[in-house]
């Protein structure tokens, strides 16, 4: 055998050992993952679902800089103990503006897929500054630096452009005014208010979150992200009133 | 280490290192934020340093093609020290956060210095630093001797360790300033993640050229696993990473996928990476480095293959047992539970393996705490599997999810499987590398095995009571049907068993430490005396014999 | 427009399917007679002491 061919051959079972591995591998997570991506064919949608404001997004920034999502869920399972503690199961389209999810895998502190609403806006600044002056047994961080630090916003627009390019409706409007609506939502008497409502919503909370109205902090943004947790659509209280309606 | 390159490798490593430092200027220049500038001037400073090495010594004389006789073990050496140093950095760092949630004021106030910041930090420097460069190291040291093949040059190996550590360094520094993606395990943002592909595929390369030079017709085991973990980490590693930066200038991306698809594609990522990162590549170590230390060859190599392929095949199916009661279509959910309980049995055939190659070598396995140490770790191996198929049971883990059992579990397979494996084949090749009769101190092995196991058994105990505990909690009901406990209750009732946990953590960590003092104690002895001469290992047997298969 | 119900029923079904043929093909190649001197050659062949690499 020439030395040339019997080098072909050990070649050979190299790279075929490669693409069965590449092969065997691939399959599973395929088949298994491809029918996701047509789901929506059957789950319901929530057209009165609305998009995250500007602030409500960089909230949800600091919470994935923070890793708050290391020790808190923001996915209620269908046990009953779950739904008595935290609140109506969470459904799949409540998260489908997420990008990325973040259902968390592990509960140190609770679960926070409905805690919208559910406290006060000086209970969060409170519980954020020291944990421990609200909940004295509670072992989660300070984040006092918090309401010290401006949020940032110049590059808020672009930030939103991104999420359109995953699939997030944004329109051009909520692009361009993506900074001053930021400042507007926790400015509520701002003249500029009138415009977070009409692209937004009705429904979108308008407040100084942080309690100082003059200034836009990371706080506010926290807090504002906080607030709307379990609040983008009614989805879930619905499907569960129906559920009941049924039986 | 430049001594040993010829000159055009010189000429190419000063290239390569000068394109990373063109790299690391483009990112200061159009960096946006704080963390994409000092990114750049870590890349850049790293491979400034990178070239005046190579540059100081360009002039140095020429290696004799002497060097073609033996292995090119330098970038194993270098490998085995820079996983020491990441391992006692990510165990002092989880030690710290295990005591931030007994006290949890136990920062220095500054967001870097809490809890969410520093538990990737401990994730990212344990798994990629610590188990990462153990897995380069022995990969290139098994791969030469199983094939009888010198690595194919001697940049590429370079660049793969070199470029691999600045990742996990990018990565690492990154967290403490709020870099994240937040996907457990892949939190490295998009400009990372786009330098470990091209690591990634410069690794595979060198694995594939190697093979084409070997002697051996019959590409041997640990190989297999060597490879699928380098091909399936890539699968995994450019699916999940798929995002859209903001701006070439920012280091902030969103994902491509959201919600239920991304929650998938996370956990087929976070459970496959235990499958091919933590499972399959130290599979391959165990395959080579315990024959060797026991002198005997393993029990059964058909079993081996069985459950090399039972592994690729059936892991990929597994993720979605991290899904169960959640959102995700309850079919997609049985289908993992189905493939997480039959995933016991490619496990169970490479624990046995472990345990029944050892049998008749007991006495080896008392006297000598190397083999001790990947005695254990076939023990973790075996049960862990079978507690991880137990607990992917939706009834079971309905309670054991979203716990510290799930915690309890991992560090099981982490500290207990993968650490135990790692220190025991670090332990039997730093004497064949270096060319030692035997570690510095056999004792402080000892030592440190006993603190291994020791930290390990606390550990998984405490979690495992704690998990249980507050699992149960949260689902009691008085008997009037309301919840009998508030959370705050079971936090209460969790801080005994975070005390005991970050107690087995320092126990570990102290271990770790005499064995990093002992490996470079090793190292740095005179060692003329005690050179050995021959380039392959001998198998630790006292008056060996003809080795007879134990089949 | 692929059918989210036709995707999901392969899933199910091909996953079975697979598993099982993928199982019995291993099975057989690891333990067919003729591949057994291989194998126990290459589980002696990690201590067969050469002094280094053959080229």
């Amino acid at each position: 055998m020439s030395l040339f061919g019997f080098h072909y051959r050990l070649e050979r079972k190299a790279i075929g050992l490669t693409l069965a591995i590449i092969l065997v591998a691939s399959i599973g997570g395929l088949v298994e993952i491809a029918p996701l991506f047509t789901i929506h064919q059957t789950v319901e949608d929530a057209p009165d679902m609305r998009v995250y404001t500007p602030l409500e997004l960089a909230g949800r920034n600091i919470y994935i800089r923070e890793g708050c999502y290391a020790c808190h869920s923001q996915m209620i399972r269908t046990l009953r103990d779950e739904v008595d503690r935290y609140g109506p199961y969470s459904l799949a389209v409540e998260s489908k503006y997420d990008h990325p999810m973040l259902w968390g895998s592990k509960r140190t502190g609770p679960d926070l897929a409905r805690i919208g609403e559910k406290y006060s806006d000086q209970w969060h600044v409170a519980h954020m500054n020291n944990p421990r002056d609200v909940v004295p047994v509670s072992v989660m961080p300070a984040y006092g630096w918090l309401l010290t630090t401006e949020l940032r916003t110049d590059d808020l627009g672009l930030h939103l452009k991104a999420m359109r390019r995953v699939g997030v409706p944004y329109t051009d409007d909520m692009i361009a005014n993506a900074a001053v609506d930021a400042y507007a939502q926790s400015n509520p008497d701002s003249p500029l208010a009138d415009g977070v409502t009409k692209r937004y919503g009705k429904a979108t909370t308008l407040r100084a979150f942080d309690g100082q109205p003059g200034r836009l902090t990371e706080m506010d943004a926290m807090v504002a992200y906080l607030q709307v947790l379990g609040r983008l659509t009614d989805a879930a209280t619905k499907s569960t009133a129906r559920a009941e309606a049924g039986q | 280490m430049i001594a040993q390159l010829t000159l055009t490798e010189r000429q190419h490593a000063i290239m390569i290192s000068a394109a990373v430092a063109v790299l690391g200027a483009l990112m200061i220049l159009v960096g946006q934020d704080d963390a994409m500038s000092i990114h750049g001037v870590l890349v850049f400073v790293a491979s400034a340093i990178m070239i005046f090495r190579i540059g100081g010594s360009y002039y140095a004389p020429l290696p004799s093609d002497d060097r073609l006789a033996h292995y090119y073990d330098d970038p194993s050496k270098v490998g085995i020290v820079l996983s020491m140093i990441w391992v006692v950095v990510g165990l002092a760092v989880g030690d710290w956060v295990a005591w931030q949630l007994v006290n949890p004021d136990l920062t220095f106030g500054p967001g870097w210095s809490s809890f969410g910041r520093l538990r990737p930090v401990h994730t990212t420097s344990v798994i990629f630093g610590f188990g990462g460069n153990a897995l380069i190291a022995t990969s290139f040291y098994v791969l030469q001797r199983t094939s009888r093949a010198r690595l194919p040059d001697q940049v590429s190996p370079w660049f793969v360790l070199y470029g691999y550590n600045l990742f996990c360094l990018l990565a690492v520094t990154g967290y403490l300033m709020g870099v994240t993606q937040s996907k457990e395990y892949a939190e490295p943002e998009w400009y990372n993640d786009f330098w470990l592909v091209v690591v990634w595929v410069t690794y595979f390369v060198i694995y594939l050229r190697t093979l084409a030079r070997r002697k051996e017709p019959h590409i041997y085991v640990s190989n297999w696993y060597y490879m699928a973990f380098i091909l399936v980490v890539a699968i995994l590693h450019i699916v999940n990473n798929l995002a859209v930066p903001i701006s070439l200038g920012h280091t902030k991306s969103y994902s491509a996928f959201s919600g239920v698809q991304d929650a998938m594609t996370q956990w087929w990522y976070g459970h496959n990476a235990v499958a091919f990162f933590l499972t399959a590549g130290f599979l391959g170590m165990m395959y080579y480095f315990l024959p060797m230390r026991a002198g005997r060859p393993i029990y059964s190599y058909r079993m081996s293959i069985i459950s090399f392929w039972g592994i690729t095949f059936f892991y990929m199916w597994a993720g979605s047992h991290h899904l169960h009661y959640t959102a995700l279509p309850q079919w997609v959910q049985t289908l993992g539970m189905t493939f997480s309980l039959m995933l016991l049995i490619p496990s169970w055939a490479s624990a046995g393996n472990v345990l029944l190659t050892l049998n008749g070598a007991w006495d080896k396995v008392r006297d000598d705490a190397t083999l001790r140490f990947m005695m254990v770790a076939g023990v973790f191996y075996g049960l862990t599997t079978f507690e991880g198929s137990f607990m992917a049971i939706r009834t079971v883990n309905s309670l054991s999810h979203y716990t510290d059992w799930t915690v309890g579990h991992v560090h099981a397979g982490a500290l207990g499987w993968v650490a135990m494996i790692t220190f025991g084949s670090i332990y039997a090749s730093v004497p064949w590398l270096w060319k030692r009769q035997q570690m510095y101190s056999p004792k402080l092995v000892e030592a440190h095995f006993w603190l291994a196991l020791a930290g390990t058994v606390i550990y998984v105990f405490a979690m495992w009571n704690s998990g249980i505990v507050q699992g149960l909690m949260w689902r009691t009901y008085t008997e009037s049907g309301t919840l009998a406990y508030s959370f705050v209750d079971t936090l209460v009732a969790m801080h005994p068993y975070y005390i005991a946990r970050a107690v087995g953590g320092l126990l570990f960590l102290i271990g770790g430490c005499i064995g990093a003092y002992n490996i470079w104690k090793t190292i740095r002895i005179s060692g003329a005396a005690a050179e050995q001469a021959s380039d392959v290992p001998q198998p630790a047997v006292v008056g060996a014999g003809t080795l007879q298969p134990a089949e | 427009m692929i059918e989210h119900a036709f995707l999901v029923g392969f899933s199910k079904s091909f996953g079975l399917f697979y598993l099982i043929a993928l199982s019995i093909a291993v099975v057989i190649y690891a333990m067919k007679p003729s591949n057994k001197k291989q194998f126990d050659e290459a589980a002696q062949s990690i201590f067969r002491d050469e002094a280094g690499p053959w080229r």
